[in-house]
């Protein structure tokens, strides 16, 4: 249960917003790179944090994000002639370059000053792996580009898709907080998808379905540790690190690549899933870039626009008698459309006075209570966590450890990204 | 429709289903949420808790002030046996864990390791959720932890003192 007004809080980003002021402290992927392919692309319209931009990259290969209306008359850039290091207005010629500064007023004359004062608001947007990502807050505060292992790793070894989520940010990030969902809802994917099946990790997950939890509060989040019987006197741990403010990660299985999300607001309705899968000393094979193109893991298959093939439109393609059968628990296909089915049915934005939580959501009850502190310390001026390196420099674990022995302990150094160090998986 | 429907389906387009009242386009909106019938929620979880040591109590103590719904706050007095209900008297270990489906202990350190183990046994023996709140620096390899560990079916470590209120507060208690 959740009071309306922190409710609210919690959810909303727009410019202004308590969260809102906490979102702009990170740099959050706001395109896939294969939206920009090329120099002079065609621009792309991107709506993140409830803020209508235009996204481009300019003869010289520099990326641009900037406010997407013409300072002139409001028409939409999106129409805009990418030319010659600007991005140009069709309607009386305005040109911009890519940090929203006009460089030409063809109605002004030429030894006219005008177009000097005339500047979009514009942010800085950086290529890391096959994400850009944007930073929307105050240039003082800047952090430095993000570093999270997934986009430092060489090319060729991660794979990003992005989906639309038609639900606030906040239910699809506390999906992937919630542990337990994950025997019921994706139980019947661990054998079946490519990117899951023939882990030793699968054959616990299967023998015991009532994991016990311990939720760790870390400077940078929460690491969320699941714990299952294994052999005598052993227990087997899937840990889940949470980072401020929407970044999760899944424990590994076997030597699939990992995965994770970023869960961006476009606004207070709408967010997107940045998913990724990453190996952290190999290429990914071309079976495994084809089952992540294809949908599998926690990708999905999407249209042109990144809107999920099975959407609330058609009922996610509902398949009742896979459901009734067990093939899939809830009759939805694929991981990351169980998820955000569930998600989308909850409402835009769920009323949480009405929620009965148990004391498994814990780790949900936790990580609201640690944005809201997060929200309320940068109002007294106190800079959040997560936005540093060596928050993002973090990584999930799968790990057989002693029973007597704390789990953070256990894992030790294989939680912290390094070149080239092989990921702790079972 | 089997799987192979479904890749057929989405190699040529996603299958198209009138959005009819009944439809997830429909029941999915912000318009239809606003529809949800409101009535009371059943009556408020009966939690437990139990403070495993002195400054737990105080912790207890200072959470019980607060306006709770059927939740009761005890310390430990005599281990295994009895415990004091905050602003009441001694309560047999076996009644307070009647009548009730949610235990959450609260531990500053290894102390009464002995009531922890009969807290989880008769847990486990009637079905009662339990929790555990571990508030104490180096938390993470105390003794506190590992007496809970096997009693405590989700821990929080090392647990923040509003901690408490905030779970209970979010679990309806």
């Amino acid at each position: 249960m959740l009071r309306t007004d922190i409710n609210e809080l919690l959810a909303q980003a727009g410019p202004g917003t308590p969260m809102g002021d906490l979102f702009r402290r990170y740099w959050q992927p706001v395109l896939l790179a294969e939206e920009l392919p090329e120099n002079d692309c065609p621009p792309v319209r991107v709506k993140v944090l409830s803020e209508r931009l235009i996204a481009f990259r300019d003869s010289e290969g520099r990326y641009g994000l900037m406010d997407e209306f013409c300072a002139h008359r409001g028409v939409s850039l999106w129409f805009g002639r990418n030319e010659e290091g600007g991005l140009r207005c069709p309607y009386h010629g305005w040109k911009y370059d890519v940090t929203g500064q006009a460089v030409e007023v063809p109605s002004e004359l030429a030894s006219s000053n005008f177009c000097a004062n005339v500047k979009l608001k514009g942010y800085p947007m950086a290529k890391r792996g096959d994400v850009l990502f944007a930073y929307l807050g105050d240039p003082a505060a800047q952090p430095p580009l993000p570093e999270w292992e997934a986009y430092t790793v060489p090319d060729g070894q991660v794979f990003t898709s992005k989906r639309l989520q038609e639900c606030n940010w906040l239910q699809a990030l506390e999906g992937g907080i919630d542990s337990s969902h994950v025997t019921f809802l994706h139980g019947g994917n661990l054998e079946s998808d490519p990117l899951f099946k023939g882990s030793k990790g699968n054959e616990y997950n299967k023998g015991d379905l009532k994991p016990f939890f311990e939720v760790v509060d870390y400077e940078g989040g929460l690491l969320i540790g699941a714990r299952r019987n294994a052999e005598e006197g052993m227990y087997y741990w899937r840990v889940t690190p949470w980072v401020l403010p929407n970044f999760t990660m899944v424990p590994p299985r076997g030597d699939h690549p990992v995965h994770g999300h970023f869960w961006v607001p476009i606004d207070d309705e709408n967010c997107w899933a940045y998913s990724f899968d990453y190996h952290p000393t190999r290429q990914l094979t071309e079976a495994e870039v084809a089952a992540m193109r294809a949908g599998k893991g926690v990708h999905s298959a999407n249209d042109a626009s990144y809107r999920p093939l099975a959407n609330k439109d058609n009922d996610y393609l509902m398949d009742r008698e896979s459901q009734k059968h067990g093939e899939n628990y809830s009759g939805i296909e694929g991981i990351a459309l169980q998820d955000s089915s569930l998600q989308e049915s909850m409402g835009p934005l769920v009323d949480r006075t009405k929620e009965r939580l148990v004391a498994t959501d814990a780790g949900i009850i936790k990580a609201r209570q640690k944005l809201y502190k997060a929200v309320k310390a940068l109002q007294d001026g106190v800079e959040p966590t997560g936005n540093r390196a060596k928050d993002q420099k973090v990584r999930s674990v799968a790990i057989v450890l002693p029973a007597d022995q704390s789990f953070v302990e256990g894992i030790g150094e294989a939680m912290v990204a390094e070149p080239a160090k092989p990921h702790t998986s079972v | 429709m089997s799987h192979h429907d479904h890749d057929h389906d989405h190699a040529s387009g996603p299958r198209s289903v009138p959005a009819g009242l009944s439809s997830c386009a429909e029941a999915a909106t912000a318009k239809e949420a606003a529809y949800r019938i409101d009535y009371p929620l059943s009556a408020a979880r009966n939690t437990r808790v139990v403070a495993l040591d002195d400054e737990a109590e105080r912790i207890v103590r200072s959470a019980a002030l607060l306006d709770w719904g059927q939740a009761r706050f005890f310390s430990i007095t005599d281990p295994g046996e009895v415990l004091a209900e905050v602003g009441a008297s001694d309560v047999p270990l076996d009644k307070v864990m009647t009548d009730t489906n949610t235990v959450v202990m609260v531990a500053t350190s290894g102390e009464n390791a002995t009531a922890v183990a009969a807290i989880g046994d008769l847990a486990r023996e009637r079905g009662i959720m339990t929790a555990g709140l571990v508030v104490a620096p180096g938390a993470l390899t105390s003794d506190a932890l590992f007496h809970l560990r096997p009693h405590a079916r989700i821990l929080l470590v090392p647990a923040e003192e509003d901690d408490l209120i905030e779970l209970l507060r979010a679990t309806r208690a």
